[in-house]
């Protein structure tokens, strides 16, 4: 039990759990959305973060940047990354939908089909990236830990004797709050978004009141992978690596992010995401790394106990019309 | 309530994703060929062939494939076949695959298995079935030393060796005062670590513990940076080596980087990037450019690619094997009589496998090696003397 580490950097440690859980904040809005729309637990969100990850990789090595690259292809690069990775997680999240879901949706599958073809989907697409592709075009694709550049040197912007901040770790926590005011703003306020609390709250009824119910759940899935190829573009700079199945991982600790704040809860992804991250590194540091997922599965719990639904409950079905 | 029932169908969903993500992939297997006369025989390898630490394991395969063809090249009437199995590192993976070799009386002989986790889970097996294993590169000190095997060998030296000659090199030529030591809480890592921890004893400042699979360390990283030490040994392999790595730099931190041979191969410098520039990781395994004769140049001309770890010591275990069929051996009793009582010269070292199958410690070797614009670059031996 490490008190004096724990209390001594306090803040610095605060920040990297912030850090850690504005990206699973990120990647537990796929899962929230379509929870909330669908009540389906997609498994394959994991590998549309991953693909995301993968597409930061293409984007850098198509305009050649490099850690020594002049500062207009770095911009250049940053750009492309932070366009291209949503473009391209939110193309395999609606791909998976529409090969894999609508399918089954159009035979009424029973819900444990959808389970099992999710995770089937997830699985196709890490041997994807792990054997296929490899095969095709050889490394970096592979089962391998591939580093990726780190286009943006990390500078502390902040340093105050109890808190030292760095420039990727603001740009990592600025900008997964400003995805997710958006789409909660997008969400409550827009005529789409009525559309997608129409579904959450009755499909049937928001049928007949002529919404297009699959245009509604093309949307959330393309919403949800957007925010994952956030989270992977923000994951990307802050620790620059990616690996077939990295997306495992990651998946598992946002969709227990999107329980713990109350899943089908936009606000209790970004609440859960924060209250895991920070409780992971607190438990690093007074214990060891290897106790992370235990304390973190175990705060899950206790929270479960006292509040079934998750800390902040209410569903995107009871937001308010 | 059914909001509960989905959660618990979610929770089976993600128990039953890991037991098929824990199916395995093998490799082809097949009968020996059907030759007149001479032997016709199954040699199996086992190990990470694919996965995140592969390279560690495959110039030790490509060794023992060489060390084959040449053989051949002169035994037209044997007929010796290399089978491949990947078992990815895995215990849970390679159980099945060591079960399918045990009881396949093809099999006379196993290169392998690679990693300790993997040799622990399935050393039994082996030896009930009376195969006789020699493993390049299953280092754990436990495997010899606490609980041996009948059938087990190595051709390398075991951790607590390995251990001395690291702590030794942190000592002597690192010159470090302060040492934050980290690892994988693995079977490798772990024994590795304490080893390292009781030799430097007060130098080693603090220490703590990783896991497989993380890919964030800030909280182990900001440990790093408050201790402020002269250098950080990591025990444990590539995969978590790599970003920790790269995250200790990204924190400011300038300590010497050492690890030892989990971090041995192109993996390590692919993952941590221009991270790992000046990093050193320590071998018992001996540069292959230093390894007598022209194996350096026979793998590069059979691969195409320089010879990386273990090379030598595949070479040397496969070479093993096949001096057993020339002096006759056709079952596994017979072979692993030969192997027992085996003496010879190998490419890296002297060997006669002691009771419990290790390598006499005045014949081991340990390197260390300096990782330079993404390559190994042998920089010297550790003696251990």
């Amino acid at each position: 039990m490490n008190f004096h580490e724990l209390f001594a950097h306090f803040g610095d440690i605060t920040v990297d759990g912030l850090t850690k859980g504005s990206i699973y904040a990120l990647v537990a809005l796929g899962y929230t959305l379509v929870y909330g729309v669908l009540k389906l637990i997609n498994f394959a969100h994991s590998e549309v973060f991953m693909v995301g990850t993968w597409t930061v990789l293409g984007a850098y090595s198509l305009v050649g940047a490099d850690e020594g690259s002049g500062v207009g292809i770095l911009i250049i690069a940053t750009v492309l990354g932070f366009l291209l990775a949503p473009l391209a997680s939110a193309g395999t999240a609606l791909a998976v939908e529409r090969i894999a879901y609508r399918p089954l949706r159009r035979k009424n599958a029973p819900p444990l089909i959808f389970l099992i073809t999710a995770i089937g989907c997830s699985l196709v697409l890490t041997e994807t990236f792990g054997q296929a592709l490899h095969a095709i075009f050889g490394p970096p694709f592979g089962r391998a830990a591939v580093s990726i550049p780190s286009l943006i040197p990390e500078k502390e912007w902040v340093n105050l004797s109890w808190i030292a901040i760095s420039n990727t770790q603001i740009l990592v926590i600025v900008a997964a709050i400003v995805m997710m005011v958006a789409l909660d703003a997008f969400v409550n306020r827009s005529r789409l978004g009525r559309g997608v609390r129409a579904v959450a709250q009755d499909p049937d009824t928001a049928a007949l009141m002529g919404v297009n119910q699959d245009r509604v759940i093309m949307l959330i899935f393309v919403l949800g992978g957007a925010m994952a190829g956030i989270a992977a573009m923000l994951y990307t700079i802050r620790y620059d690596i990616t690996k077939f199945d990295i997306g495992f991982l990651i998946g598992v600790k946002a969709f227990t992010a999107a329980v713990l704040g109350g899943i089908g809860n936009l606000r209790g992804a970004l609440v859960g995401g924060l209250v895991l991250g920070v409780v992971e590194v607190y438990s690093s540091t007074l214990f060891s790394s290897n106790w992370e997922d235990v304390t973190a599965f175990v705060v899950l719990v206790l929270v479960l106990m006292f509040r079934p639904t998750g800390i902040l409950g209410e569903s995107l079905a009871k937001a308010r019309a | 309530m059914r909001r509960n029932k989905w959660l618990g169908i979610g929770a089976v969903a993600i128990s039953l994703g890991l037991a098929v993500s824990a199916c395995g992939t093998t490799d082809n297997k097949s009968g020996g060929g059907s030759g007149s006369k001479g032997i016709t025989a199954n040699i199996g390898v086992m190990g990470a062939l694919s996965g995140a630490n592969a390279s560690v394991v495959i110039p030790s395969v490509n060794g023992a494939e060489l060390a084959l063809s040449e053989w051949s090249a002169k035994h037209p009437d044997d007929h010796i076949k290399l089978v491949k199995f990947d078992s990815e590192g895995d215990p849970a993976k390679a159980t099945p695959l060591a079960t399918k070799m045990a009881t396949d009386k093809s099999f006379l002989g196993l290169i392998g298995p690679a990693f300790s986790g993997e040799t622990r889970a399935t050393k039994s097996i082996l030896g009930g079935a009376g195969l006789t294993t020699i493993s390049q590169s299953a280092t754990a000190t436990d495997l010899t030393l606490e609980d041996p095997s009948p059938t087990f060998h190595r051709v390398i030296g075991y951790d607590e060796i390995q251990g001395a000659a690291i702590a030794k090199y942190i000592q002597s030529v690192l010159n470090a005062k302060k040492v934050f030591v980290v690892d994988d809480s693995s079977t490798y890592g772990q024994p590795l670590a304490d080893k390292v921890k009781s030799v430097l004893g007060g130098a080693v400042t603090q220490s703590d513990k990783a896991q497989t699979g993380q890919t964030d360390f800030s909280a182990i990283v900001s440990k790093v940076k408050a201790a402020k030490p002269d250098a950080v040994f990591y025990a444990g392999y590539a995969a978590e080596a790599g970003p920790f790595l790269k995250q200790l730099r990204d924190g400011g931190v300038t300590a010497k980087f050492i690890g030892g041979d989990g971090l041995y191969g192109a993996d390590f410098p692919k993952a941590a990037g221009s991270a790992s520039d000046g990093a050193i990781v320590t071998c018992p395994c001996v540069p292959a450019e230093k390894v007598g004769g022209t194996f350096a140049q026979d793998y590069q001309k059979k691969f195409g690619e320089a010879p990386g770890a273990y090379a030598g010591e595949g070479y040397d275990a496969m070479t093993i094997y096949l001096k057993a069929f020339e002096s006759g051996a056709k079952t596994r009793e017979a072979v692993e009589k030969f192997v027992d009582s085996y003496e010879g010269q190998g490419l890296t070292k002297t060997y006669k496998f002691d009771e419990k199958g290790d390598v006499a410690a005045e014949n081991v070797v340990v390197w260390s090696y300096k990782v330079q614009g993404g390559n190994l670059v042998p920089d010297q031996e550790i003696s251990l003397g």
